[in-house]
């Protein structure tokens, strides 16, 4: 079986919402906040307070091109335009919509991918505001467009659903495999590359599914189905060619120069949408779970849905049980003050976990047992990393890795003293970039002013 | 308002799981590795033995207590580390030492070794071992002069190493089994070179300790010795070699922490203890060794194994993709009829 070096096995917790089906949800308040910018350059509000908009209708865009525009995900009239609190407990502005309840929708004319202009098609992908939607909300269209010389080889859908009690890749997959493979076909058509859909070995139900729906549409030759370990982090891209391909992605690299392209499952199903129906990305399946919660589940919700407006009718919580409320999966995702935060394009998944489920105990001092450089999938030195912070050697710190750092949570995961290594080295990394900016900005600065002297 | 809203919430950054192992755990593991021989000491040792490893377990205990109120810390002996470095000093005492002598011990362990370089995991050298230094050079009669053996009850001076050394040793092949098993003179835990074998393999197995390191200094001392024509298989069973190797040398915060660095730590320590062995003033070398390598841990630290994206698989050949898809077919028939 396909697999990498390093990485930790915890608990899955998949078995709580993994045979519940997607349910389409609406908020009570029948109101949306859509953040402004979900990936890419900032964008422009092009609506007022007191518009009426269309469900599909854009809302906020940026002339730039590494951006992506937003879309009404509900058809009423814009209520406010101010800044809200958003995945990472920070105020972005956001466009809040009051439905109205109508039906009327405004998406684009269908379009068919595999007779079009590669320019219209990644057009399209970006009118359609096409995002990353496994969290990191990278643009699509600037994906699909890798720099000039470098030849992409293989397209790989990124089925590992790695986080434990995320289910919605799995969910997604057994209930619109055909969605998936002509969402992937249309990467792979673009690309001229061959497609891997990575699965983790506790999906491998879906194995059947897949291959008939890639037999169905004629793809056999031109995308394959590979089973890679159930191990965390497995869904990340650096650890996924290196598990499927044996390569890997030089430091401070694009998957591009390994030669992959790694897609999301919902990522694939929106550029589907987007060709055959016009279909902007206004909605998205997540996986609403965790111990905390009454029934776990897997639902489909409005690009802007505040999970508050989902409590009771859809999210009911075991009361006063709720510890943490996570935007993401347990290991990299947001722990949120409370529940009046956005769904975005990038939400996979919204837990609610009890004390006992999380970890709530105090930092004790480091004993040097080197777990976490055996569970490392990047080979760094996380306790070497950490110890170097502490005295400010970042130069030293680098060379144990620090910018190489993916904060997949393995480190901590297994340290006996709870230490809290990932938020050690997002500070790292903060400061090294900081650094490094400054560093930039005056050798620019004694540059200009060196020639007048 | 918000159900969730009645609810206690926390904040923390990710990841928001745990293992569930803690420092506490990982010690009472060791401990559970170390009683094999403390048992088999005190069977073949009887009543001192038991008695040494009790005051000792104590005194490490009660010295770091002590130690942590005085200087208004908070009191950290139930994580188990002072009571590990009071077996371990025991261990590699003689059954003979006075108790007095192992209370001072212990407190030189746990106070100078440990506590005032800052407590757990920010010691240099190795807290027992530190303890058994200060004790082996203060009074050198109690601590290597004379030793005890189980079988006659009777003190004699001569052990296997200082006859090798003397160039006065006969090998036959009942010692080689008698030191295997463990019925013979030397400090109370480092007799039963199986019941360290096993220790050994149970910590591994656990994955407390790592392979690397010990390997590498048995293998250094064995080799070297076979190099140098001596007796590889009694370099390996007499003395403290094995029992060093395995509880001492993969002590977390005096060891190296990479990987490559264990393995060069482990050569270095082997290194020595056959240096001192083959030339140095004393028959046995393994408590020097590793002091001496764990003042070197901070600088094999740089010793690391190459980071993903660094390596030979991140410089990928320029290659033809070996397939050609029928998208670039239906690609390249559309440019050709543009």
């Amino acid at each position: 079986m396909f697999t990498f070096k390093g990485g930790i096995y915890p608990p899955e917790h998949k078995e709580l919402s993994r045979d519940f089906q997607i349910t389409d949800a609406f908020p009570s308040s029948k109101t949306v906040t859509i953040p402004v910018t979900m990936g890419g350059a900032p964008n422009e509000c092009v609506v007022k307070v007191g518009d009426r908009v269309v469900k599909g209708q854009i809302i906020a865009q940026s002339d730039k091109y590494m951006s992506a525009p937003v879309h009404a995900s509900v058809t009423g009239t814009v209520k406010k335009i101010e800044p809200h609190m958003v995945t990472g407990n920070t105020e972005s502005p956001c466009i809040t919509i009051v439905s109205d309840g109508s039906d009327e929708t405004a998406y684009m004319t269908p379009l068919d991918p595999f007779s079009c202009d590669v320019k219209d098609a990644l057009k399209r992908i970006k009118d359609a505001g096409i995002v990353g939607m496994g969290g990191a909300s990278f643009p699509t269209h600037v994906k699909l467009n890798p720099p000039a010389g470098t030849e992409i080889e293989y397209v790989i859908l990124n089925a590992a659903e790695c986080e434990p009690y995320l289910t919605i890749d799995y969910r997604t997959l057994k209930e619109d495999a055909d969605k998936v493979i002509d969402g992937l076909a249309i990467e792979l058509r673009l690309m001229g590359a061959h497609g891997i859909i990575a699965l983790e070995s506790n999906k491998a139900d879906l194995l059947g599914v897949l291959n008939d729906a890639i037999s169905k549409t004629g793809y056999g030759d031109d995308m394959e189905v590979r089973i890679v370990k159930t191990k965390y982090p497995q869904g990340c891209e650096k650890n996924l060619t290196l598990a499927l391909l044996g390569r890997e992605i030089p430091a401070g690299g694009l998957p591009a120069a390994a030669g992959c392209l790694i897609s999301n499952v919902g990522t694939v199903c929106a550029i589907s949408d987007a060709f055959r129906l016009g279909k902007p990305l206004i909605e998205r399946p997540l996986t609403i779970s965790g111990g905390a919660c009454e029934t776990p589940k897997n639902i489909r919700v409005p690009v802007g849905t505040n999970v508050g407006d989902l409590i009771p009718e859809v999210i009911q919580l075991k009361r006063g049980e709720v510890a943490k409320i996570i935007s993401g999966g347990p290991m990299m995702g947001f722990a949120m003050t409370n529940a009046m935060f956005p769904i975005t394009k990038g939400t996979s998944g919204v837990l609610f976990l009890t004390k006992k489920e999380t970890y709530i105990v105090d930092e004790s001092p480091c004993i040097g047992c080197a777990s976490c450089i055996r569970a490392c999938p990047m080979k760094l030195a996380p306790v070497m990393m950490a110890r170097t912070i502490r005295t400010s050697d970042f130069e030293q710190a680098k060379k144990y890795g620090l910018m190489d750092c993916i904060e997949c949570g393995s480190c901590s995961y297994v340290c006996p003293a709870h230490i809290r290594l990932v938020q050690r080295f997002r500070y790292g990394k903060n400061v090294v970039r900081t650094r490094t900016a400054e560093a930039k900005a005056k050798a620019a600065a004694a540059a200009s002013t060196g020639g007048t002297k | 308002m918000a159900e969730s809203d009645k609810n206690e919430i926390y904040l923390s950054p990710s990841p928001h799981f745990a293992n569930g192992v803690t420092t506490q755990k990982i010690m009472s593991v060791v401990i559970i590795a170390l009683l094999p021989e403390c048992v088999y000491g005190v069977v073949i040792f009887g009543i001192r033995a038991l008695i040494t490893i009790l005051v000792s377990v104590a005194g490490a205990v009660c010295f770091e207590a002590l130690f942590q109120k005085l200087t208004k810390h908070d009191i950290t002996v139930s994580d188990c580390s002072a009571a590990i470095t009071g077996i371990l000093l025991a261990l590699v005492l003689p059954p003979t030492t006075p108790v007095w002598q192992v209370l001072l011990g212990d407190a030189f362990a746990v106070i100078v070794a440990k506590g005032f370089f800052g407590g757990l995991g920010a010691n240099v050298w190795n807290p027992a071992l530190t303890g058994r230094a200060f004790l082996f050079v203060s009074f050198p009669a109690a601590l290597g002069a004379s030793w005890l053996d189980p079988a006659t009850d009777a003190v004699s001076s001569a052990t296997v190493l200082s006859q090798i050394k003397e160039g006065s040793f006969i090998a036959d092949s009942g010692t080689y089994l008698q030191y295997f098993l463990g019925n013979r003179a030397g400090c109370i835990g480092e007799t039963s070179i199986l019941l360290i074998l096993i220790s050994f393999a149970f910590l591994t197995l656990t994955r407390i300790i790592d392979w690397r390191a010990p390997l590498t200094m048995v293998a250094t001392v064995a080799l070297l010795t076979w190099a140098t024509g001596g007796d590889v298989l009694m370099a390996m069973l007499a003395g403290g070699l094995l029992f060093g190797a395995t509880f001492m040398v993969t002590d977390y915060a005096t060891a190296p922490v990479t990987g490559p660095g264990r393995l060069v730590f482990g050569a270095g320590c082997g290194l020595i203890t056959f240096l001192i062995r083959k030339f140095g003033g004393y028959p046995e070398g393994v408590m020097f060794s590793i002091l001496i390598m764990n003042s070197l841990s901070a600088f094999l630290n740089k010793l690391t194994v190459t980071k993903y994206g660094y390596g030979r698989r991140a410089k990928k050949p320029v290659q033809a993709r070996k397939t050609v898809t029928s998208f670039d077919v239906k690609n390249a028939e559309k440019e050709a009829s543009k």
